[in-house]
C-alpha cells in the first residue's frame, strides 16, 4: 500500500506577471502624457489667468520673450517674416482671414512694444482676432 | 519496439522566453521616463484688436463704454478707468463688475511701454465681468 503524498512539483522561478503588468501601464501612461515634439511653444514665463476659451486647432503660433524677440518654431524672426507666414497661412485658407487662427503667446514681462506691432501688422492682413495665450494658475 | 516519440513531446513544456521583451519594454519606460515634461494647461484670451480705436458698432447706451488705460503713474504701472486709478487686479475687477454699461463692450488701450502681463490681466478682468466684446487698442506714439 502506498501512503506517501503525492508530492508537488515545484518550479523554481519567479512570476513576473504583475511586473509586466504594471511595466506597461508605466510605459502606456508616459507614452499618453509626454509630448514627443513642441517645437511650437517656447518656454516663456505666460500671464498666471484663468483665460476664456480652451485652445483649439491653431494655424499659426507666435511667440514672444521677455526682450521682445518673436520666435516661430523654434526660429527667430522678424515681424516681416510673420507677416510673410500669415500671408502663406491666409493663402492656404483661400483668402480668408475668419480660418486662420493666430495664437499668440507673449512672457507677462514683455513690454507691449512688439505686440502692439504684431497685432497691428496681423489687422493690417484682415485677422483682427487674436488669441493671447495664458496660463492656467494651479 | 517503440520508435515513436509521442510520449516525450507530450511532456515538454512550451516556454515564452520574455527577457528580451522586458529587456526592450524597461529600456521604453526610462526613456519615457527621462524625457517626459509636463507643461501647464494652457487656455486662450480672445481679443479684438481696433487699431482704429473707434468702434466700428453704433453704441447701445447713451453711456461710455468702458475703456481701461494702462498709464505710468509716480512711476508704476497702474489701470485707469477714467479718473480712477487701480493698482491691482482685484480693484480693476471690482470696478468693472459694478461699471453700469457693459453692452457696448470693453476697451483695453495699452501703450507700448506698459507690461504686457498687466494688458493680459485687463482683458481678462473685462471677460470676467461678463462684457460681450473685449477690443485690445495697441497705443503707439
Amino acid at each position: 500500500m502506498k501512503l506517501s503524498k503525492k508530492r508537488v512539483r515545484h518550479t523554481k522561478g519567479m512570476d513576473i506577471t504583475p511586473m509586466i503588468d504594471i511595466v506597461f501601464l508605466l510605459l502606456i501612461f508616459f507614452i499618453t502624457v509626454s509630448q514627443v515634439s513642441e517645437t511650437n511653444r517656447e518656454k516663456l514665463e505666460l500671464p498666471q489667468l484663468k483665460g476664456a476659451k480652451d485652445q483649439k486647432k491653431t494655424s499659426l503660433v507666435v511667440n514672444i520673450n521677455k526682450a521682445g524677440e518673436i520666435v516661430v518654431a523654434g526660429n527667430q524672426l522678424q515681424l516681416a517674416d510673420v507677416a510673410f507666414l500669415v500671408g502663406k497661412e491666409l493663402e492656404n485658407n483661400g483668402g480668408d482671414p475668419g480660418l486662420v487662427t493666430v495664437v499668440v503667446r507673449i512672457d507677462q514681462k514683455a513690454t507691449c512694444q512688439v505686440p502692439n506691432a504684431l497685432v497691428k501688422q496681423l489687422a493690417s492682413q484682415g485677422i483682427s482676432k487674436v488669441r493671447l495665450a495664458v496660463q492656467v494658475p494651479n | 519496439m517503440k520508435l515513436s516519440s509521442h510520449k516525450r513531446a507530450h511532456n515538454r513544456q512550451i516556454t515564452l522566453e520574455m527577457t528580451s521583451m522586458i529587456d526592450v519594454v524597461f529600456l521604453l519606460l526610462i526613456f519615457f521616463i527621462v524625457t517626459a515634461s509636463f507643461t501647464k494647461t494652457e487656455r486662450d484670451l480672445d481679443a479684438v484688436t481696433k487699431v482704429n480705436e473707434k468702434s466700428s458698432s453704433a453704441a447701445e447706451t447713451d453711456l461710455e463704454p468702458a475703456v481701461v488705460l494702462l498709464a505710468e503713474v509716480d512711476g508704476s504701472w497702474v489701470y485707469q478707468i477714467g479718473s480712477n486709478n487701480m493698482s491691482t487686479f482685484a480693484e480693476l475687477q471690482e470696478v468693472l463688475d459694478k461699471f453700469p454699461n457693459k453692452a457696448d463692450g470693453a476697451f483695453v488701450r495699452a501703450p507700448d511701454a506698459a507690461p504686457y502681463g498687466m494688458a493680459a490681466s485687463a482683458i481678462q478682468a473685462c471677460k470676467n465681468s461678463d462684457f460681450p466684446g473685449v477690443s485690445y487698442v495697441p497705443l503707439t506714439p
